[in-house]
């Protein structure tokens, strides 16, 4: 009878140590920045999460003015990732993006991100 | 089909807690799923399924948090009940009679009896965990809940750095963490005090019928007399 009371737990133990996949959101940083750096920012738009793409024009701006006018500097090679649940952090050598999983995929919600002490990052391109 | 309601009825108290237990779970996981849910269209994201969300760290958070408190509280329970006493309850030993006892009063050794537990003839190594695998096994349970709180508490806290735009932490920041401690005391405090109650309302309350109570007619300063 006391078997099923440690299954669980050692169940738990189990699932949290499975491999994460932290590819799809690196290709999916690597991708939004070679959109911006060909110039295709209807591309990178459609890359990006719902809400930031609907945040990110002022009145009268389209994204891909939007986005041109962030100047998001080069991304460069990636050199860490952190995948949480449905969220993940892809750092760049030139940029750090906070990206979300959905069910069509990784979609960036923040990029051009700099990390603020004990505060959220400030980023050109947030929701 | 009278020994099955028999058999029922020998294990009426154990079932109940197991229905009681499983419908609870089932609540909680549905009860969870659209909070979270609703979080989750707040924050911009999408839905979860059921199964989604049992398997989330933040399900499992929530469940080991509240089973390693309760498993401390019944591990501290019972190891403390061997050494400190409490007169007048019906939960502690008799005054004087604080420790491990004889083999005599265990029944253990060659005190054992015909209907006693192998191991308790035993001796050595297996007289020692029988002797001590309630303890042993709250013991370890609690540990290992705790662990899994840790472990998917981490989980759920940087899914949430990483919405809020923040750096994730690690294992060993998380378990140094206040949210990790919070979570921790808000539910050590309430199952000590559950024991606290329980141990010293026994003393001067009754409830006819109950084991877990003193017979209604006993004095308030007998000790260790359930009814």
């Amino acid at each position: 009878m006391r078997t099923p009371f440690v299954v669980p737990a050692l169940a738990v133990l189990a699932v949290a140590g499975c491999a994460v996949d932290t590819a799809s959101p690196v290709r999916a940083a690597e991708r939004f920045h070679a959109a911006i750096a060909g110039r295709q920012e209807e591309s990178a738009c459609a890359m990006l999460a719902r809400r930031t793409a609907d945040k990110l024009p002022a009145p009268g701006q389209t994204c891909a003015d939007a986005l041109r006018e962030a100047k998001l500097g080069p991304g460069g090679q990636p050199t860490s990732v952190s995948v949480w649940g449905d969220e993940a952090q892809v750092r760049l050598a030139g940029d750090t993006l906070f990206l979300r999983r959905f069910s069509d995929g990784w979609r960036v919600r923040a990029a051009g991100c700099r990390p603020v002490p004990d505060l959220p990052y400030e980023c050109e391109v947030e929701d | 089909m009278v020994a099955a309601v028999r058999r029922l009825k020998d294990n009426a108290l154990s079932l109940m807690f197991l229905i009681m237990f499983v419908l609870s779970v089932c609540g909680q996981a549905v009860a969870g799923l659209l909070d979270y849910n609703d979080r989750q269209v707040a924050a911009g994201a999408e839905p979860v399924s059921l199964p989604d969300y049992v398997a989330s760290s933040s399900f499992t958070v929530d469940v080991a948090e509240n089973w390693q408190s309760e498993y401390l509280q019944f591990f501290l329970f019972i190891m403390m009940t061997v050494w400190l006493v409490q007169r007048g309850s019906p939960e502690s030993k008799e005054p004087g009679e604080e420790g491990a006892e004889s083999d005599e009063q265990q029944r253990v050794g060659r005190y054992a009896e015909s209907s006693s537990p192998a191991w308790a003839r035993a001796g050595g190594l297996r007289l020692w965990v029988l002797s001590n695998s309630l303890g042993l096994v709250m013991g370890a349970v609690f540990l290992l809940s705790w662990l899994a709180q840790s472990v998917a508490g981490q989980a759920a806290y940087n899914a949430g750095r990483l919405s809020d735009l923040r750096d994730p932490v690690s294992w060993s920041a998380y378990v140094t963490s206040p949210e990790f401690w919070n979570r921790s005391l808000q539910n050590w405090q309430s199952e000590l005090l559950a024991v606290l109650s329980m141990v010293v309302l026994s003393i001067y309350l009754r409830q006819r019928g109950s084991p877990e109570s003193k017979p209604v007619g006993a004095p308030h300063a007998s000790t260790g007399v359930e009814g």
